[in-house]
């Protein structure tokens, strides 16, 4: 064994244990265990404590983890499965001094809540598993034994044989696939598309109908998150202006809806219909008034400016200046149903509502994308100069990203308040714009598949995840850095099939849409 | 053709054309030549529309355009070609000359124009379907120019399109250029490398710091000692 493996994991082992001192000293191994716990089906009541073997369980994983990735990727087995069992020693021995630590303070009652609120006696019993100075001898030992086990994990795992493995069911399944569209009549292949169409709207048909009003909901949610991002998306991914106020068009298309087809304050009952028409173009108009005098601005600028639009139109529908005409802080109530043959729109009726909306905006969409006002759009997002010098009106072909851009936040917003049969201001806070935009960027810039599944993503998980209650955000901002770390394009990316990638070997870094937002500056 | 009548262009408070005046006949390729900061750009940005003066005016075909957008320049038959190879990067090469097309509505006309194109530029047709910036620096260039000439132009701006380039295929480029101008197309031509752009051209005009400070045939330009010692390296 050399120095230079013992330096190494040392340094490693060495850093985990700092990591989960640290880790204790928030409290986190408190709220990771609880969640362990139920997702294992045992519910931890509020303010107790969960059972230390879900404690355990957590430890595992972080143990192995430490073995896992003090291994190298090079270098003899021997020397790997020493770098995991010296890292785990190491990790071990620091937990356990800081076992040591709380034990004493446990014997001798020493209460220092004053300083880190964490370390309450409960908490400093249930590191320590329950068990006592005993629970210093099992951290140290589950570090050291896990540590082996994480590099013998690794050593297996990355292995050459599981790589050709993982290559073989690959090729194989890729076999598979051809053999059976080989096999297929000519004419399956030419419609299979169209089948899979129709079993999805099947599937979109009676959905609705089958899983219940909560998931309707949340369906509708990440639904409206859907044409909302489609809206965004012609601003951002296709003319390439930075938009972040888009809640305020929202909020048009809902103040229009909810004003016109409410009781209060005007009394006026125009429909769902009509108030939904009007909604539209009234967002249309709120991005053709925001587009006017930014016209010269780009980039980061632009989405200052915007994000300020946003906030002044929240602002103003807070405010008590307009409570007579917009209902101020309190909002407006009872927005009427829209009816479908004398019946008022139950959730089911407004999870078809909304498929049907966003079918339309993703069939306007492709249209769009691939007209000549496309093509216009993304030469200006991409070199506004060029785009003017090839004789593009870049004035006329920005403002009208704008619009078209608002009419599908405006139609999102209508369809928003009538179901919510409420809106107020905090429905327009500047967190729908950046959650909008988020769905945009993770989902992937200019792809539509990506845009659902980043709403799927955004929208609809952390509803799912409701069940962790208070660390559902946190699970939740993990998996967000996660992917992105993984896929810093979205999950799903825009691909360009008719792409001849050939050149330069240096070519998928030029292909690659980074900082596709900005690409305007 | 073409005739600049006492232009004066300002960026804020910064003058950076003082009364220019020129003209350009058809058929002809004009070059002006002149240092970095000497205003060609603004000048070629001036004419097609992309800026605007806030003195003199632009005359083409005896018609005043100085106050007119750029998308209407372009339609009049005034092509500029930005400098820096200035292509649509994420956009295949047949896009960009689809783009470039973009003020032609008739369909069969595009595509005779795009099978020019590729005659002239017969590399363009081996990437077509590339992105434009996985292009190598001359085919950027050429791409380019095919686009600016997709538009069909009477008049061909082009803004230093030996920039960057290494000389063999800059003789390439001005070859082409002396192509397109005697298929009829009038040229003018702005550039640093002034042994290059007065070799083809019929008539000069040298700018300095916004002034024209020299004019004349290109032969006549080139012996100029000015000329030489601050341009030719003499």
């Amino acid at each position: 064994m050399n120095k230079e493996i013992i330096r190494s994991s040392s340094q490693k082992g060495l850093l985990f244990g700092i990591v989960m001192i640290f880790l204790v000293l928030i409290n986190f191994h408190l709220m990771a265990s609880t969640m362990i716990s139920k997702l294992m089906g045992t519910n931890v009541l509020r303010g107790s404590l969960p059972e230390a073997r879900f404690f355990i369980i957590f430890l595992v994983l972080y143990a192995i983890w430490v073995g896992w990735s003090a291994a190298s990727r090079e270098g003899k087995t021997i020397h790997k499965l020493f770098e995991g069992l010296f890292a785990g020693l190491i990790a071990g021995l620091t937990v356990a001094l800081f076992g040591l630590l709380l034990f004493y303070m446990l014997e001798t009652q020493t209460d220092i809540r004053k300083y880190l609120t964490a370390l309450s006696f409960p908490s400093m019993r249930f590191f320590l598993l329950d068990m006592g100075e005993l629970g210093i001898l099992v951290h140290f030992g589950l570090f050291t034994l896990l540590g082996l086990l994480g590099s013998a994990l690794a050593v297996g795992l990355r292995s050459q044989k599981v790589a050709h493995f993982k290559q073989g069911v690959k090729t194989a399944i890729t076999n598979l696939r051809l053999r059976i569209t080989n096999a297929l009549p000519e004419s399956v292949n030419k419609y299979g598309k169209y089948g899979i169409y129709l079993l999805l709207l099947v599937i979109l048909f009676l959905l609705p109908t089958r899983w219940g009003s909560y998931y309707n909901f949340v369906f509708g949610m990440v639904g409206l998150y859907v044409i909302l991002g489609i809206g965004l998306n012609i601003m951002l991914g296709l003319s390439g202006q930075f938009m972040i106020g888009i809640a305020a068009l929202f909020a048009m298309g809902a103040y229009s809806v909810a004003l016109l087809n409410s009781p209060i304050p005007h009394g006026l009952m125009w429909g769902f219909w009509p108030s939904l028409a009007v909604g539209v173009v009234m967002a249309v108009i709120g991005g053709l008034l925001l587009g006017l005098p930014i016209m010269r601005l780009r980039g980061d600028y632009l989405g200052i400016v915007t994000l300020g639009f946003g906030e002044i139109i929240r602002i103003l529908l807070n405010s008590d200046l307009l409570t007579d005409i917009t209902g101020g802080p309190r909002g407006v109530q009872n927005i009427q149903q829209p009816t479908f043959l004398g019946t008022p729109f139950n959730d089911v009726m407004y999870a078809y509502l909304i498929i049907v909306a966003m079918a339309v905006s993703i069939f306007l969409y492709y249209r769009l994308e691939n007209s000549r006002t496309g093509r216009a759009w993304l030469s200006i997002k991409e070199d506004a100069l060029v785009a003017q010098a090839t004789g593009i009106d870049v004035q006329k072909y920005k403002l009208l990203a704008l619009c078209v851009g608002a009419a599908f936040a405006g139609l999102a917003g209508g369809i928003f308040a009538a179901r919510n049969q409420f809106t107020g201001p905090n429905d327009h806070t500047l967190m729908v714009s950046i959650n909008v935009l988020s769905v945009v960027i993770v989902g992937g810039l200019n792809s539509i598949p990506g845009i659902i599944l980043g709403s799927f993503a955004l929208r609809g998980l952390p509803e799912l995840l409701r069940e962790l209650e208070t660390y559902r955000l946190l699970v939740f901002g993990a998996l967000l850095v996660f992917m992105m770390l993984v896929r810093p394009d979205g999950l799903w990316p825009a691909s360009r099939p008719d792409l001849e990638e050939k050149g330069s070997p240096g070519l998928k870094e030029d292909i690659e849409p980074a900082e596709e937002g900005r690409s305007n500056d | 053709m073409l005739k600049v009548t006492d232009l004066n262009v300002y960026y804020g408070a910064i003058h950076a054309l003082k009364g220019i005046s020129f003209d350009l006949q058809e058929g002809e390729i004009v070059t002006l030549i002149g240092a970095n900061g000497a205003g060609k750009s603004t000048l070629l940005n001036t004419i097609s529309g992309i800026l605007h003066a806030k003195v003199g005016q632009v005359e083409y075909l005896g018609e005043d355009i100085s106050n007119e957008a750029a998308q209407v320049i372009v339609q009049k038959g005034i092509v500029h070609v930005p400098e820096g190879r200035k292509i649509f990067a994420k956009m295949t090469v047949l896009e960009n000359l689809e783009m470039g097309a973009y003020t032609v509505s008739d369909r069969q006309q595009i595509q005779d124009k795009m099978g020019a194109m590729f005659e002239r530029f017969p590399v363009l047709r081996d990437r077509k379907k590339q992105l434009g910036g996985t292009l190598s620096g001359g085919e950027q260039q050429m791409l380019a120019m095919a686009r600016g000439l997709m538009a069909n132009p009477k008049l061909l701006l082009l803004d230093e399109p030996s920039m960057g380039l290494a000389p063999v295929l800059v003789e390439q480029i001005f070859d082409i250029i002396q192509d397109i101008n005697q298929l009829g197309t009038s040229v003018l031509l702005v550039e640093q490398n002034a042994h290059m752009a007065l070799s083809i051209a019929d008539r000069a005009y040298v700018l300095e710091t916004g002034n024209i400070v020299l004019e004349g045939d290109a032969a006549d330009v080139m012996n100029d000692p000015m000329v030489i010692s601050a341009y030719l390296g003499g």
